[in-house]
């Protein structure tokens, strides 16, 4: 009952949705999938309900071999998975034998991570009620950490039902270069820390994304920005600092000149402004921002607009799981 | 399009401005009044906390209190941040003065080795491979220069000042279970300038002040606070001692912490009969009355002023990193 790791790649997680919630006053942020929308996907073809445990998998890399037989999807950026060697379609599920060897490459055609999610799900503890991996507390998932060659996975059990599904093809979606991000303006923006200028540059702007990003942070390029104020006052010297508040998941931080957005492992609290913040239903593509090359635009929205949104992404997921006949 | 700024509650007798801002489509950031470091503040956040935890909102998942504001996570497909902000604009106006305020608040006491040899390790190394001229370490350790910087005789006196007040943990964040400390005694407010460039290491437990705040590193971590000392273990992920029983995370915010010397070997025997379970953290519930709380302020106001006289003639001379 175990995948057996053969190659941990850049960095495989363990990853649970919605992570672990309600611990933000003691410091832990909810860590969970990068992308929550390719996640859910490789749990849904797998025949799992959608925040089943599953592994992420960063910049491809990874090769695992199964103990025994089991259906398993991939979902997320094409890193052109094979079994035993041989292409296996992704966003479907596909049924392995034991002794069979996943293998997933460095993505080439766009997105960063990709997740394998195998029908029973991946069996780790939980820990604060969540088998998400923390990579900053190092806690959850396998023992805290990222795999390593020569792990045993556990998985949970998968039941007789071998029925397959896939991800309609159609419904897919596209890892271009260029991305376009839905945001709230806020809660630090114009007009009292950032002019309307800074603003509308910000929802405006092709941000590149710099290589140094992690699931703490996906930094963006610096910038030159206005302020609407000349200094942090008794906060410090320059005017993106503000005395300590509590970091919204996903918000975008301005760190003197240059703009992070705080992702799934990142701190609850700092001394910085937030400009804006990625809304549910948009912050998935950042986990396929690919660093040193992709650009992302954000776009305002509403709130109202937000959550019009995120309801709707929830209705495609659900919508786009077809039933696969015959086995493969 | 829209705006970051959802309601604006203008300040009242006894109650300062409150502003309500969108922070995105999960979260809701409530400041209160100006951006200044005032503890009283603090209190009310605490307030309102305890009054949000009682009224138990629909919809309303976790807060996140911090200096003077509070981060509130909700779930936008049971509330709208217009209804969210309506509710609590009627919380903040049943809130009572923040003078009238009681707020639990547990009485912590932790053991501390000063100038101890784990972090005069960390801060050899920094001198060594980081900055061979940093002006913040003198002897090998960040001490005499924070006595220096605010006035006071020796490392003695630093030390004496520290023990002397109890410190107020407004928050805690940024890394699991690091707690923002504050002085409650004015009379004993020592502050520093923050390490420049930030030093690569500090051993778990390493204690240390930035600007007017103390923290206690739960893990070894880089930093840029002036180390003084180090105690006990905040944060456990084995959870062995009961005090970890619920999480790793020790203290909690509106904690009142008061600090023990106590030698480099008596630390060490300490910390193992923590992870061991075979002793016990000194934690006791408790309660802060405001109203007394600002009485003393008012005492002690001429004495706190003496010290600050102290840190500005020092300030002069001593150099910032």
């Amino acid at each position: 009952m175990a995948l057996e790791v053969l190659e941990g790649g850049v960095q495989t997680t363990v990853q649970e949705v919605p992570g672990r919630v309600g611990y933000l006053d003691l410091g832990i942020y909810p860590a969970g999938p990068m992308d929550h929308f390719a996640f859910r996907a490789a749990n849904l073809v797998a025949g799992n309900p959608a925040g089943t445990a599953a592994l992420e998998v960063t910049a491809g890399g990874f090769r695992a071999r199964f103990r025994e037989p089991r259906v398993v999807a991939v979902a997320g950026a094409d890193m052109s998975p094979t079994l035993n060697g041989e292409p296996i379609p992704a966003w479907e599920g596909v049924a392995v034998k034991a002794g069979d060897v996943l293998a997933l490459r460095v993505p080439e055609h766009g997105g960063f991570r990709a997740y394998v999610a195998v029908r029973g799900g991946i069996d780790v503890p939980q820990y604060l009620g969540s088998r998400a991996t923390f990579t900053v507390g190092g806690f959850g998932g396998f023992g805290g950490r990222a795999l390593k060659k020569g792990d045993l996975v556990a998985l949970g059990p998968a039941g007789r039902d071998a029925t397959r599904h896939r991800f309609d093809p159609e419904r897919r979606p596209a890892y271009g270069e260029s991305w376009e991000i839905a945001a709230v303006r806020g809660p630090q923006a114009d007009p009292d820390y950032l002019t309307a200028d800074d603003m509308a540059f910000f929802f405006s702007h092709h941000w590149k994304i710099d290589r140094n990003s992690n699931r703490m942070g996906v930094r963006l390029e610096s910038h030159e920005w206005r302020w609407a104020r000349t200094s942090g006052g008794v906060a410090g010297g320059h005017p993106s600092n503000i005395l300590d508040n509590g970091y919204p998941v996903w918000g975008v931080n301005v760190c003197g000149n240059q703009p992070i957005i705080l992702t799934a492992d990142g701190p609850t609290l700092g001394g910085f402004i937030c400009a804006a913040t990625l809304v549910e239903a948009s912050t998935w593509m950042v986990g396929q921002l690919v660093p040193g090359r992709d650009t992302v635009r954000f776009r305002e929205v509403s709130v109202e607009e937000a959550v019009r949104l995120a309801e709707a992404l929830d209705r495609e997921l659900t919508a786009a799981v077809q039933r696969v006949e015959g086995t493969r | 399009m829209s705006e970051a700024i959802i309601h604006t509650l203008p300040a009242s007798e006894g109650r300062p401005r409150v502003t309500y801002r969108h922070a995105g489509d999960r979260f809701l950031l409530l400041e209160y009044g100006d951006m200044v470091l005032d503890l009283t503040t603090n209190f009310r956040v605490f307030g309102l906390n305890e009054a949000l935890t009682r009224a138990a909102i629909d919809g309303v998942i976790e807060t996140v209190p911090a200096l003077r504001s509070m981060l509130i996570h909700y779930d936008g497909r049971r509330v709208t941040p217009r209804r969210l902000v309506d509710t609590l604009v009627v919380l903040e106006r049943g809130l009572p003065a923040v003078g009238d305020l009681v707020i639990p608040s547990r009485r912590v006491t932790l053991p501390i080795a000063f100038v101890d040899r784990w972090t005069r390790a960390d801060i050899e190394r920094y001198v060594k491979f980081v900055r061979k001229d940093a002006p913040n370490v003198i002897d090998g350790h960040n001490a005499e220069y924070i006595a220096r910087y605010n006035g006071l005789r020796d490392v003695e006196e630093m030390i004496d000042t520290v023990c002397r007040t109890g410190w107020w943990n407004a928050c805690i964040g940024f890394w699991p279970g690091l707690p923002f400390m504050f002085p409650l005694d004015p009379r004993y407010a020592i502050v520093v300038p923050k390490y420049n460039p930030t030093r690569p290491w500090t051993p778990e437990g390493g204690v240390g002040i930035g600007g007017p705040c103390v923290a206690v590193y739960p893990v070894p971590s880089p930093g840029g606070y002036q180390l003084f000392g180090r105690t006990v273990p905040v944060y456990d992920l084995e959870q062995r001692n009961p005090a970890f029983s619920d999480n790793p995370i020790l203290l909690r915010p509106g904690d009142r912490i008061t600090w023990t010397r106590v030698t480099e070997d008596e630390l060490e025997m300490r910390r193992a009969a923590l992870a061991a379970g075979e002793a016990a953290y000194d934690i006791a519930d408790d309660s802060f009355d405001v109203r007394e709380y600002l009485r003393f302020l008012d005492d002690v106001r001429a004495e706190a002023e003496a010290l600050r006289r102290r840190q500005e003639a020092a300030q002069r001379t001593v150099p910032v990193p």
